[in-house]
């Protein structure tokens, strides 16, 4: 009688066998890590209407610290980085430039200007948001590029 | 009936574990590290600091050199009467007439203990492309004492 009770009960835990997850939390923690490697190494929102320049002997972006990032378009538009955002002229580049200034003089971090230039955009513009920059106080400039031919 | 029983109960002592969920996770990722590494490639940086950055201090022995990007993409380098073209190839990045110069010129300073200073003239019309170009033939001799000139421009 006790054997076939033990036997009922060890039928029932059985049929209630929980399923073994750890491969499948293996598996999310590695996506996780994927990921935060991933939006690490991509430092600046990138506008995809501005195909920048090539140059070989470009350093690999370290951080995003500081960076004010303008995006200069083929026609001679801006954008900041949210690359929606449009800066009309001098005076809306600058007030941009003081704004996200202010922002990083917060955060104890030096700022410095992101030219995103598309290739074949005149140097006229990025003179501008140079100038704008620089009566900003903002006196780094790094312009971003591709190190190898797409 | 009693050898049904054990034969159930070996069965159950062994579950297979469904694989199919990491299958599937395996499978995103792949085709996840496929479609990032062809279509964003990562942009790296071109670093220089205009004249505010680098006042102070006594000036420097050494002349600066002095490039000048027309807005037909060829390059000069000096000024006035000993102003010399060197790469005019619009669709060439390397400009190896240039780097020679730049060569020169900074172990010449280097050798002088002193650091290398450059002066870029612009023609407002000159694309971004080529003066990249320039750019990075002097990130290629680590020369980082870059300043744009407006002599021409206003």
């Amino acid at each position: 009688m006790s054997d076939s009770k033990l036997r009922r009960a060890s039928s029932e835990a059985d049929e209630d066998m929980p399923m073994d997850m750890s491969p499948m939390i293996d598996m999310v923690f590695l996506l996780l890590i994927f990921f935060i490697v991933n939006a690490t190494a991509i430092i600046v929102k990138t506008d995809p209407k501005v195909k920048p320049p090539i140059a070989k002997n470009a350093e690999p972006q370290k951080n995003a610290d500081g960076r004010i990032v303008v995006n200069i378009h083929d026609d001679g538009q801006f954008t900041a980085e949210d690359f929606k955002t449009y800066l009309a002229d001098d005076k809306a580049i600058a007030a941009y430039v003081k704004k996200q200034k202010q922002r990083h003089e917060k955060e104890a971090v030096d700022s410095k200007l992101h030219i995103r230039g598309h290739k074949d955009a005149v140097f006229k513009h990025a003179r501008k948001a140079i100038r704008a920059a620089a009566g900003e106080g903002v006196n780094n400039v790094v312009f971003a590029v591709y190190n190898k031919e797409l | 009936m009693a050898r049904h029983k054990k034969y159930e109960s070996i069965e159950d002592s062994n579950p297979a574990l469904d694989i199919s969920s990491l299958i599937d996770v395996c499978f995103l990722l792949l085709i996840y590290f496929i479609v990032t590494s062809t279509i964003t490639p990562r942009e790296t940086d071109l670093m220089m600091a205009l004249p505010g950055e680098s006042e102070g201090g006594d000036p420097p022995d050494i002349d600066p050199m002095l490039i000048s990007v027309e807005s037909s993409g060829t390059v000069y380098v000096g000024a006035g009467p000993s102003r010399q073209q060197m790469d005019s190839k619009i669709d060439e990045r390397n400009l190896p007439l240039l780097s020679a110069q730049l060569d020169l010129y900074s172990s010449t300073a280097n050798a002088a203990n002193e650091t290398p200073l450059v002066q870029i003239f612009v023609n407002e019309d000159t694309k971004q492309q080529r003066v990249i170009d320039v750019l990075n033939a002097l990130a290629k001799y680590k020369i980082n004492s870059v300043t744009f000139t407006d002599l021409l421009d206003d």
